[in-house]
């Protein structure tokens, strides 16, 4: 089995301070970390390699080249080998630009891979997208908000338990598919300095937008579709009425009658 | 050059100064001026002042000094023995003097000049982030050409004296000579110590550069007061204990500097009013606890370290802590209860002792460049490998690595406090004894065999690349509290005959006077007066702390 972890490099952000003048970022002497959601994408694929042995991680990361920071974190996690996608033709990307080079290389990795697997969102654009978008472009299934995975016997398929607004779901999904990873209960991992020296010697390869091949209008800035107009918390839901009991008839009564008294129908 | 000339400040009157007088206001609404992290109940003060210049420092000390008023220094309060405890009289807090005032480059190295009372947290940062609040403005031409050339010289710089407790001020861990798990590399406070200025308890103020004024060859120092008058401090006759690192007694030595007097000295001999350190570059480094079949084994794995210092990089370690069986079995006992409780993985099943240490580490490097294979021989020698280690090398692992060897403390105290609910009295017993390099397993011994065969509930933590263990007996009731002080007072005892510290970082303060004598000789602390009534002749300042006067 083939699994897939694309990461994102991040800046630490307890670190980063605003400009009170300019109202920016400070970066100056501000780290760059693996975005935390992306070392739980990478616990849940040790979590199956674990289970299953037979289980190669290959990680990803498009970015400048110190992004290759950031992989060398998956390999001391315990990544097989990793990929850095890095070309100043990709400055810029947004994040339909960004999924839209990420499902060209799985294209065109051999073999392909079973189960793509990423941070629900990274935690300096948070949106969210890029995941979402790769597999849309790819046509396969996908299951957002994951906390735990397994495969099942025949490892035709995942089960994914997924967060939602109300508490926990478990849902099955067919593979090739992509997951997108939430915070787990686990505790972040720690590695060994043995992990730590090794993953220096493990394979390490380097894209370039020759090696993948899309037209220059669809890369970088060119390729970017959208841009930040306006960056603002997300309203918060209020509780809604939520429908239960076990008597299907009468809860698609309350349904339908709800809808009309909201003027949906 | 052993005569220094006291400058007399501009004149303030005291009413200037800001002032709560009234013990039972001080006691109901300014009640932590009155206590440390010591815990020990004081007896509170009669006027609580708030000087905001050195001149009001100097007015407080000269008012005070001329009616005879008793004066207790307050900084951050960190301290561990009470030193800033007060009881009765007036307490001085310097919380108003925290501002950073220059940034130089001298003899080879960065310098910066600070108030008293800025937080390690808060001077760490601004060299971090090469931003000073305020040194834009305030600053000379020669301090923004300096912060310009340190923001643009490529490189990171860090002050290396790192107390557990780093809410310190730093005039506080000048006046105790803090120390810290880089001690081991870097040695204490006092190495990074380039200048101070000093009020003393007449008011008067002295600036001491290092490197101007040295012990005459008969072992003393001359002040010239403003009025033309002179006063010789003679210094005590004793040397330093071997042990690397001591913070028990008033330092001297032969043609020692001045500034050393002043540094640990507890503020028994002035306030410190300006505080100029050094800085050190910063490297990557890998911190690495590396768990180890039992603690004879940690033990040997820090004397091979010591064998091979000379001969591999990777041996020279930026500290080197200690965390016996027992400390990571009450360590486990806490993940067991609350598996996220320490934010690690759970601790080997098959550890019986780690070491924490920190080696020179570049994360970009190739494997070319990352050859620890020295360190790994030795690791196996010791019955580990480096699979069965956790290592970081980002700053949020850093925090995490600091906050897992805080817990352990932290466990103890909180053990404690459970059963102080039961037994009011008790309290934890933590040694802060250190010993000369060739007494290590010595000294471990004793503790391990003493302690195991009494019963008690004890474990054993920190410095080992120092010979400084802190042993910890948590007694669990009164009876196990007497046989722990008893214990106590023998290892003190052995650690001195071994050539040791009674207090190796903790300093003296109020609580530990009685192991000073454990250490010095009735003569020996004579002399320590002496030098005391030469520069406070009427023993206003932090009475009761170090010598009882």
């Amino acid at each position: 089995m083939r699994i897939l972890v694309c990461v994102k490099q991040v800046p630490e952000v307890t670190d980063v301070q605003v400009d009170p003048e300019k109202g920016t970022l400070n970066r100056e002497g501000v780290a760059s970390i693996l975005n935390p959601f992306c070392e739980y994408a990478m616990d849940l694929a040790l979590t199956l390699k674990a289970a299953h042995g037979d289980v190669e991680i290959v990680t990803l990361t498009m970015g400048p080249p110190q992004a290759r920071a950031a992989l060398l974190r998956t390999l001391e996690m315990g990544a097989d080998q990793a990929i850095l996608v890095t070309d100043r033709k990709f400055a810029g990307a947004d994040t339909w630009a960004t999924a839209l080079t990420i499902a060209e290389i799985v294209k065109k990795q051999g073999g392909g891979f079973d189960l793509i697997l990423v941070g629900k969102h990274a935690i300096d654009g948070d949106t969210a997208q890029v995941g979402p978008e790769v597999a849309e472009i790819l046509s396969i299934p996908q299951v957002t908000y994951a906390v735990a995975l397994e495969l099942d016997e025949k490892r035709k398929n995942v089960i994914v338990k997924r967060e939602t607004e109300m508490g926990y779901e478990k849902v099955r999904m067919k593979l090739p598919g992509l997951v997108s990873v939430s915070k787990g209960a686990n505790v972040r991992a720690v590695c060994s300095f043995e992990a730590v020296l090794a993953a220096r010697s493990k394979p390490l390869r380097t894209l370039t937008a020759a090696d993948i091949g899309l037209d220059a209008a669809e890369l970088g800035l060119q390729g970017s579709p959208t841009q930040v107009v306006k960056v603002f918390p997300p309203t918060v839901k209020t509780a809604g009425e939520r429908i239960s009991g076990a008597d299907p008839e009468a809860a698609a009564k309350r349904a339908l009658a709800f809808l009309k008294e909201n003027q949906f129908v | 050059m052993h005569e220094i000339r006291c400058e007399t400040p501009p004149a303030v009157d005291l009413s200037q100064v800001r002032c709560v007088r009234g013990r039972d206001v001080i006691a109901s609404q300014y009640a932590p001026y009155t206590a440390d992290e010591s815990k020990m109940p004081g007896q509170g003060a009669e006027a609580l002042f708030f000087p905001a210049s050195e001149a009001e420092v100097a007015a407080v000390m000269k008012s005070m000094n001329a009616e005879g008023t008793k004066v207790t220094i307050s900084g951050a309060r960190t301290g561990l023995v009470g030193g800033a405890v007060p009881f009765g009289g007036a307490v001085m807090t310097l919380d108003r003097l925290n501002k950073p005032l220059e940034l130089s480059h001298e003899g080879g190295e960065w310098r910066v000049r600070t108030e008293p009372s800025v937080t390690l947290t808060e001077l760490g940062d601004w060299i971090k982030k090469k931003a000073f609040p305020g040194l834009k403005e305030r600053g000379s031409a020669a301090t923004l050409a300096a912060l310009d050339a340190f923001r643009n010289d490529g490189k990171t710089w860090f002050y290396p004296p790192d107390p557990t407790e780093m809410s310190a001020f730093l005039g506080g861990t000048i006046a105790t000579n803090a120390s810290g798990a880089l001690s081991y590399k870097y040695g204490a406070t006092r190495e990074w110590v380039r200048r101070l200025r000093v009020v003393l308890a007449n008011g008067e103020i002295l600036d001491v550069p290092r490197g101007r004024y040295h012990a005459s060859p008969d072992g003393t120092f001359v002040l010239v007061h403003g009025d033309g008058s002179r006063s010789t401090i003679r210094l005590p006759s004793y040397a330093p204990p071997r042990a690397k690192k001591n913070t028990a007694g008033i330092y001297a030595a032969p043609g020692m500097d001045l500034i050393d007097l002043f540094i640990g000295s507890e503020g028994i001999f002035g306030a410190i009013t300006e505080c100029e350190v050094a800085l050190a570059e910063w490297h990557g480094t890998v911190s690495v606890i590396q768990f180890l079949p039992d603690d004879e084994a940690a033990l040997d794995f820090v004397l091979a370290l010591r064998e091979g210092l000379s001969a591999d990089e990777s041996l020279r370690p930026e500290f080197c802590e200690f965390y016996d069986g027992h400390a990571l079995d009450l360590l486990r006992a806490k993940q067991q209860a609350n598996p996220k409780s320490l934010d690690m993985p759970p601790i080997p099943s098959d550890a019986g002792a780690a070491i924490f240490f920190d080696v020179k580490f570049d994360p970009a490097a190739g494997p070319e460049g990352l050859d620890y294979s020295v360190l790994k021989r030795v690791v196996e020698r010791c019955g580990s490998t480096f699979a069965n280690s956790w290592a970081c090398y980002e700053r949020r692992d850093y925090a995490r690595f600091k906050h897992f060897r805080h817990a352990l403390p932290e466990t103890v105290n909180a053990t404690i406090g459970l059963r102080k609910k039961t037994y009011p009295t008790l309290h934890k017993l933590g040694t802060d004894l250190a010993v000369p390099d060739e007494h290590l397993k010595a000294i471990w011994h004793l503790y391990r065999d003493t302690l195991e065969s009494t019963g008690l509930e004890w474990v054993a933590f920190g410095h080992i690349g120092d010979n400084h263990f802190h042993v910890n007996i948590m007694p669990r009731d009164p009876d196990d509290l007497a046989k722990g002080l008893a214990i106590y007072k023998t290892f003190a005892e052995k650690a001195v005959a071994m050539g040791g510290t009674v207090s190796a970082e903790h300093g003296i303060g109020k609580m530990k006077k009685k192991f000073l004598s454990v250490m010095f000789t009735g003569q020996q602390l004579e002399e320590m007066k002496a030098v005391k009534r030469a520069l406070d002749p009427a023993a206003i300042l932090n009475p009761g702390d170090i010598l009882d006067m």
